[in-house]
């Protein structure tokens, strides 16, 4: 019964005009596992998971565990009660339609929402074990640890040399000059920017392009070597090849990040992610592998999400 | 009488207004008219009312030369034969008599026989004009009231011309500010021209001694007069400078707790009575300089003279002990307390317009509030912050009530904060208050002042300006 639903589903999906190019793509992809995509890049970027085919994807120990957590901005509750587990070394999206809550989540997980007036979070997010919110914690040191990428590319009216070194130099993370033009080649390399800024690191961040920007910003998180990175729909802004490029290095990040991405494409989802949670009304209605959940949700909720009858 | 004139054509407009209406109603039945009736309605108001008004204007303007002119035609020989000036208070005197006010002077023999008879000559001389500028109008407006009404069709596209109007009386009205302010430079160039004939350019500019008094008995001493602008500009510079260094820090600082750090409730009191502080008048910042401020700074520094005569450093003390009231020190520092409003507004203002998406990024990245400030915020809204404090320097610079009650009149070239100095202000304001006579160097060099200093400012709003809207085209 299931899996017929789920095929008049994808024979609706394809249908779509917007959707009908990428739908029959993600599908096999998805049933290989992600073993293709690791073969595919084999020079560049040696997979960490063992045995090439695997039928479910490579999932690490968990990382975050979210219990009970409500966000309120001022009155008005926007999240309630998400219990959450995020695995390490995994690329976990959160999906649903606008307004329903996962970005608020995402910025629970690094205390962003500490700078918005009036905005109070409840309930417990562990990362490694240790409660983020405790008074212990230090919001400034915990965001060095969980990095953030968002919605719009937000380089500093700096060089691009000043952009990555940023978080270094005030962390205080290298003492030489030498040792940061390393870093900045790092991590520059590490987000596929290097040969195209290489000759020009002292010039202005602006006058990169959208998606030269994004990579940029992935370099400048990055740089300071966090533990998590957070992005916020980091492709809504960018054209479709751009879009792709931060996919495959999404891709590969994930082989030493705990990565958590926000989006609104479904078809993202289900390329870049190993693990989906699905959001709506403020609430998580679901969460498993992508795999999972692309074919055989469980919730009503989410099968109307993902074939596109609201959101 | 103009104001009869005025309501007249005021009462016509509105009569054309509701005339055009109805007319043009009525010749719209049957056909789709391009216009509504209201706008045939101010169509026809507008093309009353504005020849009129054009002529009652034009009227207003001349009538005063024409009556000269044709009160001059038939004067009596005795009134010709008077010197000028004289034969102008005779008619100042006739113009009084006719208007039943007793004349000024007491005039002679065939004068005074003359004096009633001149009298009728202007009041009837001037009734004419009155009346023959009245009725003029009234045809005008009676003119334009028949073209306007040929025009009244269901074709006539009233609403599109009425809107052309309106962009005409727009257009006029911004260009009377800029109008005036060419006027304004002209006067001052041709005042500063006669001045630049009595006084080399190049003395005036960068001679180093200031004493306008000149001599007005050839055996008076000591006043031949010098004017050499150098120590007035130092002045100004001098307390222009103490002025930012008060102003531009604590300004400054004040914006960035106000943008970055303060609530909204600690915001909302703050800024308002900034903003209040901005509308205080300057010449009350005056009094706290020359009453408050001033005596207590003497007393402060006197002290310390007594404190240190007579020790090692017995000049020093000595100097102290004499510091008087009027110090630039004074002045700067309570312009600076009057520049800190201005100053942090702007920079509230700069500051905000930074993208939030650049503090989330600094914030993201693990830095705290004041080193996303320092390293983010200000380095972006510096061209900014640059121009608004070029605005304040030439705020300072052209500040006069302050330095007129609180800094002193003697030229000293120095750059000693507690000396006594004097500013091109407050020079300007002591040329040209009181009685004085408008063809001597000592009253034109205000009008050399008066330049430069327009020059000067001007040059430091233009590069201000520029500067801010290279850093607005950065974010938008």
């Amino acid at each position: 019964m299931k899996f017929r639903i789920f095929r008049s589903a994808e024979d609706q999906t394809g249908a779509g005009p917007a959707e009908a190019a990428e739908t029959p793509r993600i599908l096999p992809q998805i049933k290989m596992g992600k073993a293709d995509v690791s073969e595919g890049r084999l020079e560049d970027a040696e997979p960490v998971t063992g045995p090439a085919v695997v039928d479910s994807p490579p999932v690490g120990p968990i990382k975050i565990a979210a219990r009970d957590v409500g966000v309120f901005y001022g009155d008005k509750q926007a999240l309630f009660d998400v219990s959450l587990d995020i695995p390490d070394k995994t690329v976990t999206a959160l999906i649903g339609p606008s307004g329903c809550g996962k970005s608020t989540f995402l910025r629970t997980m690094n205390r962003m929402n500490d700078t918005i007036a009036g905005c109070r979070v409840t309930g417990r997010i562990a990362m490694d074990d240790e409660d983020i919110n405790d008074r212990s914690i230090d919001p400034v040191l915990l965001r060095a640890r969980v990095g953030m990428v968002f919605q719009r590319p937000n380089p500093f009216p700096k060089s691009i040399y000043e952009n990555v070194a940023y978080g270094p130099k005030i962390h205080g993370l290298v003492s030489a000059k030498s040792e940061m033009d390393g870093v900045v080649e790092s991590a520059l390399k590490r987000a596929g920017l290097w040969d195209e800024v290489a000759d020009r690191l002292q010039s202005s961040a602006m006058g990169l392009s959208g998606g030269q920007q994004q990579r940029l910003v992935i370099a400048r998180a990055i740089a300071v070597n966090p533990e998590v990175i957070l992005m916020d729909e980091p492709c809504s802004a960018l054209d479709p090849i751009a879009t792709a490029r931060i996919e495959e290095l999404i891709d590969e990040l994930r082989e030493r990040f705990c990565i958590v991405i926000v989006t609104h494409s479904m078809a993202q989802a289900a390329r870049v992610s190993q693990r989906t949670a699905f959001f709506h009304m403020g609430r998580l209605v679901e969460t498993g592998d992508t795999e999972d959940i692309f074919q055989n949700p469980r919730e009503r909720r989410t099968l109307d999400y993902i074939t596109g009858r609201f959101g | 009488m103009i104001w009869i004139y005025l309501l007249v054509i005021f009462a016509l407009g509105a009569g054309a207004y509701v005339g055009g209406r109805e007319l043009a109603r009525r010749r719209a039945v049957g056909a789709r008219p391009h216009s509504r009736p209201g706008q045939h309605g101010a169509y026809a108001l507008i093309w009353v009312a504005v020849p009129a008004l054009v002529v009652v204007i034009l009227s207003g303007v001349f009538s005063g030369p024409l009556e000269r002119q044709l009160i001059a035609v038939d004067t009596p020989d005795s009134v010709t034969a008077l010197e000028p000036f004289r034969r102008q208070a005779f008619f100042a005197d006739a113009q009084r008599v006719g208007h039943g006010q007793p004349a000024l002077q007491i005039w002679e023999r065939p004068l005074a026989e003359q004096l009633p008879i001149e009298a009728r000559r202007m009041v009837s001389i001037e009734r004419t004009l009155q009346w023959g500028s009245g009725l003029a109008a009234l045809l005008a407006a009676i003119l334009g009231g028949l073209f306007v009404s040929t025009q009244i069709r269901p074709k006539t596209r009233a609403r599109n011309r009425v809107e052309g109007w309106i962009w005409g009386a727009l257009f006029v009205c911004s260009v009377v500010a800029i109008l005036t302010t060419v006027g304004i430079i002209a006067s001052l160039a041709f005042d500063s021209f006669r001045f630049f004939e009595k006084v080399p350019v190049f003395d005036f500019l960068f001679g180093t001694k200031w004493s306008p008094q000149i001599a007005i008995r050839a055996d008076q001493v000591g006043s031949s007069g010098a004017f050499g602008a150098v120590p007035l500009f130092a002045g100004t510079f001098l307390i222009m400078i103490i002025a930012m260094c008060v102003a531009a820090p604590i300004g400054l600082m004040s914006a960035i707790y106000l943008s970055e750090y303060a609530g909204r409730n600690t915001r909302s009191v703050i800024k308002p009575v900034l903003e209040i502080l901005a509308g205080v008048p300057t010449v009350v910042y005056g009094f706290f300089a020359a009453l408050t401020v001033g005596p207590a700074l003497r007393v402060f520094f006197n002290e310390i003279g007594l404190f240190l005569m007579g020790g090692p450093l017995d000049g020093l003390g000595q100097y102290l002990a004499l510091v008087q009231n009027q110090m630039a020190l004074t002045a700067g520092a309570v312009m600076g307390i009057m520049l800190i409003p201005f100053v942090s507004s702007l920079s509230d203002d700069i500051l905000n317009a930074v993208p939030q998406s650049l503090r989330d990024g600094s914030f993201a990245m693990g830095a705290t509030k004041s080193e996303t400030v320092k390293r983010v915020l200000l380095p972006a809204a510096l061209p900014g912050i640059a121009g608004a404090l070029l605005l304040a320097v030439s705020r300072a610079i052209g500040e006069t009530m302050i330095v007129t009650m609180a800094a002193g009149l003697a030229a000293n070239l120095t750059l000693n904060p507690l000396d006594t100095v004097t500013t091109v202000t407050v020079q300007i304001v002591t040329l040209l208050t009181g009685d004085q006579e408008f063809n001597s160097a000592k009253t034109l060099s205000a009008f050399g002042l008066g330049l430069t200093l327009f020059l000067v400012t001007l040059l430091l709003n233009i590069i201000a300006q520029r500067i801010v809207q290279t850093y607005r085209e950065q974010y938008d």
